[in-house]
């Protein structure tokens, strides 16, 4: 008798045990996708950038780059104070583009591909203009976003 | 009365707007040309579309019915001869109020350049009667700009334009200048860009040689040229050593190591000691430079970069074929990418001491992604594994719970 209850316990007790493991194996995975991962997601139509008008001021171009989902963005002070965001990937062959403060323009040095502070394609091989994004500050911190439909 | 006046002057008008649109060279044309003919190209013209007829060039009444009282009618100018095409069209062309009010954004010093360019130089120096002029490249009557694609100057059109007369041995053998451009230009990384990919941005003859001025790049200018585009390389380049040396010696500059028509895609088999390195071709070992020794760091350099970048490539290959989320390891690989760009591109600078922190700072980056790559992969192995162990609990607990019903079904 005495052998049946504790086998029986023990037939329990490991049914116990699985359904445990069975809810660990239901509520882990669950677990993981309701916490955001740590790479971004790969299509997004806003960001808030890692730094602050002050550090972009302070950079040597005016201007930094920041992760747009999977592409790559540029955030620019213009002269006037104004900031500028736009696609940082240039439209001929894909090379970073980066902001000349001294000509005024965004300049790929690639092939000397120049744009205006409006992503515009002014001169050299860029066929296209650059994607340009809405910047919004709010509280000190900068919001970019792209254009909706 | 006031209707019959109003009637009257609309008739006046029609019959002067009527008569002033009357051409009747087309008409006449059209039916002694065969189709394709010059007339019948016309419509094409943009001259045609900024609504000018075939008096505005060739003179005389187009109103007029017979050939012969055109030809004896007033400023009738018929066709110019080879030699006399280029004032024909300098007379609009180079008069700045005339064109201001056709195109006022179009230069009026084409005859000017054409002068100074070796085309020009042959044709009114020498009489030379086969040396392009304006209608050489431009056509005859279905001239366009620069950005209607069927115009012979269309960028993806004006190579063929050129090598009309350029590739034609026979027609050029008096000239003693080469003529395989074409052929080599059309094997070139810019040709190929040009004319397979269809990349207008790619260079074609005019952007190194000009066009109205067309003359070949001076040695000392050709970075000028090249800088156009490839400006930070030429910029490196007239600050590296080899800028004054290569002046010294006459080289040309970019041309030494990419040659001109046929420039290929650069590999970095060109640098380095190896026999391919175009580098051994003017240094040797004892040179007492240290052109070798610096030829042969960058190498190594720009070599683990590009095996970090491979690593890295394959690293990641395998993480995005597991399914496994990795848009941060992508993004880092574009930037891989870039300082690849920037190293390959430092390359000109030939001071080591540019390439290595850029190569340095590229394979920091494909580590990175190495080591997050294989992170994920073993997520990925960790996931697989816990789904075998969920799915054996699952089956056991399964079992169990069979065993436990059937216990109280017993009793």
């Amino acid at each position: 008798m005495s052998d049946n209850n504790s086998r029986r316990k023990f037939l329990s007790w490991l049914t116990g045990l699985g359904s445990v493991a069975f809810l660990g194996s239901i509520i882990y995975p669950a677990y993981k996708f309701l916490v955001p991962p740590e790479s971004g997601e790969a299509n997004v139509s806003q960001v808030k950038l890692p730094f602050t008008r002050s550090e972009i001021e302070g950079d040597e171009k005016k201007a930094k780059t920041f992760k747009f989902g999977r592409t790559l963005g540029l955030i620019v002070l213009t002269g006037e104070g104004e900031l500028k965001a736009m696609a940082a990937t240039c439209t001929h062959l894909d090379c970073t583009v980066q902001h000349r403060p001294d000509l005024g323009i965004i300049w790929c040095s690639c092939h000397n591909g120049r744009y205006d502070l409006d992503g515009k394609n002014i001169s050299g091989p860029p066929p296209k203009p650059l994607e340009q994004y809405i910047v919004n500050e709010i509280k000190g911190e900068i919001f970019v976003s792209k254009e909706t439909a | 009365m006031i209707k019959f006046v109003i009637i009257f002057i609309g008739l006046l008008l029609f019959s002067i707007n009527g008569f002033g649109s009357v051409n009747n060279c087309m008409s006449c044309h059209l039916d002694l040309e065969d189709e394709g003919g010059s007339a019948s190209k016309f419509a094409k013209d943009i001259h045609s579309q900024k609504g000018l007829g075939c008096a505005d060039c060739h003179g005389g009444d187009p109103t007029l019915d017979d050939m012969d009282d055109v030809r004896d009618s007033r400023g009738f100018r018929g066709v110019p001869n080879h030699l006399e095409v280029p004032d024909f069209c300098a007379r609009c062309h180079s008069d700045a109020t005339y064109m201001h009010n056709h195109n006022p954004s179009l230069p009026v010093d084409q005859l000017a350049k054409y002068k100074t360019s070796i085309h020009g130089q042959l044709l009114f120096s020498a009489k030379d009667k086969k040396v392009a002029n304006c209608v050489s490249c431009h056509s005859v009557h279905e001239i366009g700009n620069g950005q209607m694609p069927y115009s012979s100057t269309h960028p993806s059109n004006l190579p063929a334009t050129c090598a009309k007369c350029h590739s034609d041995k026979d027609y050029m053998a008096e000239y003693k200048i080469p003529t395989d451009q074409f052929e080599k230009y059309s094997s070139s990384v810019h040709g190929q860009a040009l004319l397979e990919r269809g990349d207008l941005g790619a260079p074609a003859c005019n952007d190194c040689h000009g066009n109205h001025g067309a003359a070949p790049p001076g040695v000392s200018s050709l970075a000028a040229v090249c800088g156009v585009c490839h400006a930070l390389e030429a910029e490196l380049f007239e600050k590296s050593p080899h800028a004054d040396a290569f002046l010294e010696n006459d080289f040309p500059m970019c041309e030494t190591c990419h040659s001109n028509h046929d420039i290929v895609k650069p590999s970095d088999k060109m640098i380095g000691t190896a026999e391919s390195s175009l580098c051994t071709e003017c240094h040797a070992a004892d040179d007492g430079t240290i052109g070798l020794p610096t030829a042969d760091s960058i190498l190594t350099s720009l070599n683990n970069l590009v095996l970090a970048h491979l690593n890295a490539k394959q690293s990641l290959d395998e993480a995005i074929l597991k399914g496994m989320m990795t848009t941060n390891e992508e993004f880092l690989l574009k930037e891989v990418d870039q300082s690849l760009i920037q190293a390959r591109t430092l390359i000109h600078s030939f001071d080591m001491d540019s390439v290595a922190p850029k190569a340095m700072e590229g394979i920091a980056k494909a580590d990175t992604i190495i080591v997050n790559s294989a992170g994920l992969i073993d997520e990925y192995y960790f996931r697989r594994k816990g789904l075998a162990v969920a799915t054996l609990i699952i089956t056991f607990l399964a079992f169990m719970l069979y065993r436990k019903i059937r216990k109280i079904e017993q009793k």
